[in-house]
């Protein structure tokens, strides 16, 4: 009922995460999913809400996001205070699939109200009003984090992840991303035959000589601005070098890498 | 006069013979920074290092001219061994500039889709075509190249009959990269191809410096020598990680005798029988490292301080591992490692000379205040705290007492543990100038980031390190956490002096674990060094940075953030490697060490 026609997610699985993921879905189970970023988490996750036909309430994580962000506050009115719910409180009452993107940028204290929902007792305390929510039996709870990023401050608790069912997102096989960059940006195979290849190439540059690498994303931008009309080359350096790096040899060896190709 | 005319024949005929393009010339040091990144990005292994290859004799027919300057008999040809990627030091072959760049990426390229050389002729060309088909921009630049090449290559006119069937064998190759199935065999040496890589040449004779593993010494029984001789075609050519296995020990007499008996590898298959002077080829034998390693095993003999005036051993030593990247494992217990303490040395002052700047960084340090956070549901403080303002109100058991709704703006309190180790290796000895050696710098640095440490509330410990194998690797306590920064620590930094070797993985470790015990969110791990990881037996090139590597990756794990500061001016070639790319500094300049450590301190720490 959700679902219209616009919004219909295109997803070329990468391997048998559909169906973990129906599992889970069916076993009342939390997900975690685990990748680099622009891999195709979060349009997984929509294609999944599609085929669930459950609807998707995503929250975008980030170090100032609080418990009562995500469980509700209350508000001031006209009639004095009154309580409202949280994204994630609305997943839970009405059964949608709550997907926190990014959970590691929460801190860490945020992401213990995850707990009694990802177990067995799947209820969400509101101590504010003092309500034991029951989850509804559709909610699921869904989070996603980019396990390459080191740093000190962050990171999943151990006990908050073995709460969930684990799948691990990489990018796509050369083959797959090729189909996926002519069905998303409309270019011709040859020509994304060689950004892959070219992307390829330069995630090997990860750790050393780049922090982030080449995304899914990224060939996709690159992709749909060589189909407005941008020339190759320069659609390459404005999305695939200056993006990832500001140190100009690092950029320079971009360039040479991909003067291989185009 | 005599010695004049000939000086002056000398100049003329060299000028004449050479086949350079002087304004062209493309050196390998100014392209090196893009080369290392752009190898990696097509597959090359991310530890290899980029060096200069040496020249290499070839006998090949030189033009006249050539022949009469006594030119053209070495060639800088490349090729890669484990270790380390070696291209021409310049490339002048062109009269662009461009198209000598080109070579460079070309010969990059080609190494990094091809590790190893089996067949020099049918390998070379399976590559180039591989390269072609996989990434046509290269196409075009290739065609331009090889175009240039091929008019520098002898002609018919000093070639004769099966020679010059070889040579057009070899264009052909060269046009058409996997048209030609085999080289026909013809005497002495092809003239060097430069779009190829060759195999690496001949070091199979180094003296290895004793392993002190005789645990694993089961695995590899050394090889006897007639096993060597039989394999006549494929004279072993042992590259760095494998002749140090420990299974080949030659005494330096010995060596020439052993240079007679072996086959030179032509990187020719099908053309053996012509034989190059073994002796010709001695002086690719690289001899420094063997004789470096020969002479390093007296040196410490005789260096390694007597019992007595040796630090303080600290207990029995820690067992610690090791990663060995060739088998992908490490080697449990493989390291001892010795804490030592100077435990006789006198408190002393801070040097005068040293007065000055540590004030200021003192004073600098003591106002450390990271942003400030907001206490909540305060009693009184600066603003309202709606949100439990509205708890208040919400609250059912609403009391009548009065309600804690402020917030108070309070400076978080920093919490963060930092351990400097720094390398005290024997290279530190070394002379900047008449007056000072690496080793003094070194020390000032430390104790002016102990004298600014000391002024902040941040804990902070000091080791130094070196090592002589892995039996010993000597971790010197300057100040650990618990001990108050006072004259008893600024004694302790006045006797640092330099020590041995480098096992950078054993002390890395250590001090991950020290690093461990400490309760603060932040623990950051601060590493000086003056040059790559390196010890006398087999810890150094590649498996001396894997294990470093493995050893930096296990502290983050622990989340612990390690960062390095370098002197080393090549250090750009491997500290990213092992530290990631935002996990280094270099300072090129050394004397500038003292006042740039405490300010990366700062920015790393995140107060400014
Ligand atoms: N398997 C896939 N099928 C279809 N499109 C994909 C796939 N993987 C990635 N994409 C494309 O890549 C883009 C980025 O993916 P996204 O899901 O936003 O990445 P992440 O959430 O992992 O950061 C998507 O908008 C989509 O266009
Ligand atoms: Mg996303």
């Amino acid at each position: 009922m959700i679902k219209s026609i616009n919004t219909t997610a295109r997803y070329l699985p990468q391997g048998n995460e559909v169906d973990l993921f129906h599992h889970a879905a069916a076993s009342q189970l939390p997900v975690l999913l685990k990748g680099p970023t622009g891999c195709g988490k979060t349009r997984f996750v929509q294609y999944m809400a599609e085929q669930l036909n459950r609807p998707l309430i995503t929250i975008a994580c980030h170090d100032d996001l609080t418990a009562s962000d995500l469980v509700g506050r209350h508000l001031i009115g006209a009639e004095g205070t009154y309580w409202q719910d949280g994204p994630l409180t609305r997943a839970v009452r009405e059964g949608a699939i709550c997907y926190l993107d990014e959970v590691v940028e929460a801190r860490k204290d945020t992401t213990v109200v995850l707990h009694p929902l990802s177990d067995h007792r799947r209820e969400l305390p509101i101590d504010r009003t003092g309500e034991l929510l029951k989850a509804h039996h559709d909610f699921m709870l869904v989070i996603s984090y980019n396990p390459g990023y080191q740093n000190l401050m962050k990171g999943l608790k151990p006990s908050t992840r073995q709460r969930f069912v684990g799948l691990s997102f990489d990018y796509p096989t050369p083959e797959r991303e090729v189909v996926i960059l002519c069905q998303e940006a409309g270019i011709d195979k040859q020509t994304a035959t060689q950004l892959v290849a070219l992307g390829n190439d330069l995630r090997r540059l990860k750790d050393q000589d780049l922090e982030e690498v080449a995304s899914t994303r990224l060939l996709i931008y690159t992709a749909l601005m060589i189909c407005s009309g941008c020339s190759v080359r320069e659609a390459c350096r404005a999305c695939l070098a200056e993006p990832l790096s500001d140190d100009s040899e690092t950029l320079a060896a971009i360039d040479r890498l991909i003067s291989c190709y185009f | 006069m005599e010695e004049f005319v000939g000086a002056i024949w000398h100049r003329l005929v060299t000028r004449q013979s050479a086949t350079d393009f002087a304004d062209a010339r493309v050196d390998l040091a100014e392209l090196q920074p893009q080369l290392a990144p752009f190898y990696r990005g097509l597959g090359g292994a991310p530890g290899k290092l980029l060096e200069a290859a040496e020249p290499r004799p070839f006998r090949a027919p030189r033009k006249l001219i050539q022949r009469i300057a006594g030119s053209h008999r070495r060639h800088a040809v490349s090729w890669q061994d484990e270790r380390s990627l070696r291209l021409p030091p310049s490339i002048a072959l062109f009269p662009e500039r461009e198209l000598n760049e080109s070579l460079y990426l070309w010969l990059t390229a080609m190494a990094a889709v091809t590790p190893v050389i089996r067949r020099w002729f049918g390998d070379n060309q399976r590559a180039s075509r591989h390269l072609l088909e996989a990434r046509p921009g290269l196409g075009k630049r290739y065609r331009e190249m090889v175009e240039a090449g091929l008019l520098l290559r002898p002609g018919p006119d000093q070639l004769q009959d099966d020679a010059w069937v070889r040579e057009l064998a070899i264009r052909r190759a060269l046009l058409q990269p996997g048209s030609v199935e085999s080289l026909p065999r013809a005497p002495g040496d092809a003239w060097p191809v430069p779009f190829w890589l060759y195999p690496a040449p001949l070091h199979d004779l180094s003296v290895v410096a004793e392993d002190d593993s005789s645990e694993q010494q089961g695995e590899q029984p050394p090889a006897p020598p007639e096993q060597v001789d039989s394999a006549r075609r494929t004279a072993r050519r042992l590259d760095d990680s494998k002749e140090t296995d420990g299974f080949l020990i030659f005494q330096l007499e010995s060596l020439f005798s052993r240079v007679e008996q072996v086959e030179l590898d032509r990187c020719q298959e099908d053309n053996l029988d012509d034989d190059l002077g073994a002796a010709e080829d001695l002086d690719i034998i690289t001899l420094s490292r063997q004789r470096r390693a020969g002479s390093a095993r007296v040196k410490f003999d005789l260096d390694l301080p007597a019992p007595q005036q040796d630090e303080l051993a600290l207990g029995e030593g820690i067992r610690l591992p090791e990663w060995d990247y060739r088998r992908q494992a490490f080697k449990e217990d493989f390291c001892l490692l010795q804490p030592m303490l100077a435990d006789d040395a006198e408190p002393a002052p801070l040097p005068e000379a040293l007065k000055p700047a540590a004030r200021t960084l003192r004073n600098r340090f003591s106002c450390l205040r990271p942003e400030r956070n907001w206490l909540r549901r305060q009693l009184q403080g600066d603003e309202l705290d709606l949100d439990a303002w509205l708890h208040l109100m919400t609250d059912e058991q609403r009391s009548t007492e009065p309600g804690a709704c402020y917030r108070q703006r309070r400076p978080n309190q920093r919490d963060l543990s930092c351990l400097l180790l720094a390398d005290l290796s024997m290279s530190t000895e070394c002379g900047i100038n008449e007056h000072e050696r690496v080793i003094d710098v070194i020390r000032d640095s430390v104790t002016l980031f102990a004298e600014a440490l000391s002024g902040s509330r941040d804990r902070f410990a000091l080791y130094g390190f070196s090592s002589i194998k892995n039996k010993q690797v000597r971790y010197h306590l300057l100040k650990n956490f618990n001990e108050p920064y006072g004259d008893a620590v600024r004694g302790r930094l006045q006797r640092i002096k330099p020590g041995f070797y480098t096992r950078m993985g054993a002390a890395v470790r250590q001090s991950a674990a020290i690093l461990e015990q400490e309760q603060s969110s932040q623990r950051l791990l601060l590493i000086i060094s003056d040059g790559k990881p390196n010890d006398i037996d087999h810890y150094e090139g590649r498996y001396g940075i894997e294990d470093t590597r493995r050893a930096i990756q296990q502290a983050r794990a622990l989340g612990i953030q390690p960062f390095c500061i370098t002197i080393d001016d090549e250090g750009s070639d491997y500290l990213p490697y092992l530290f990631g790319d935002k996990g280094y500094a270099l300072v090129s300049d050394i004397k500038r060490l003292p006042e740039m450590l405490p300010r990366l301190y700062l920015n790393l720490t995140g107060a400014c």
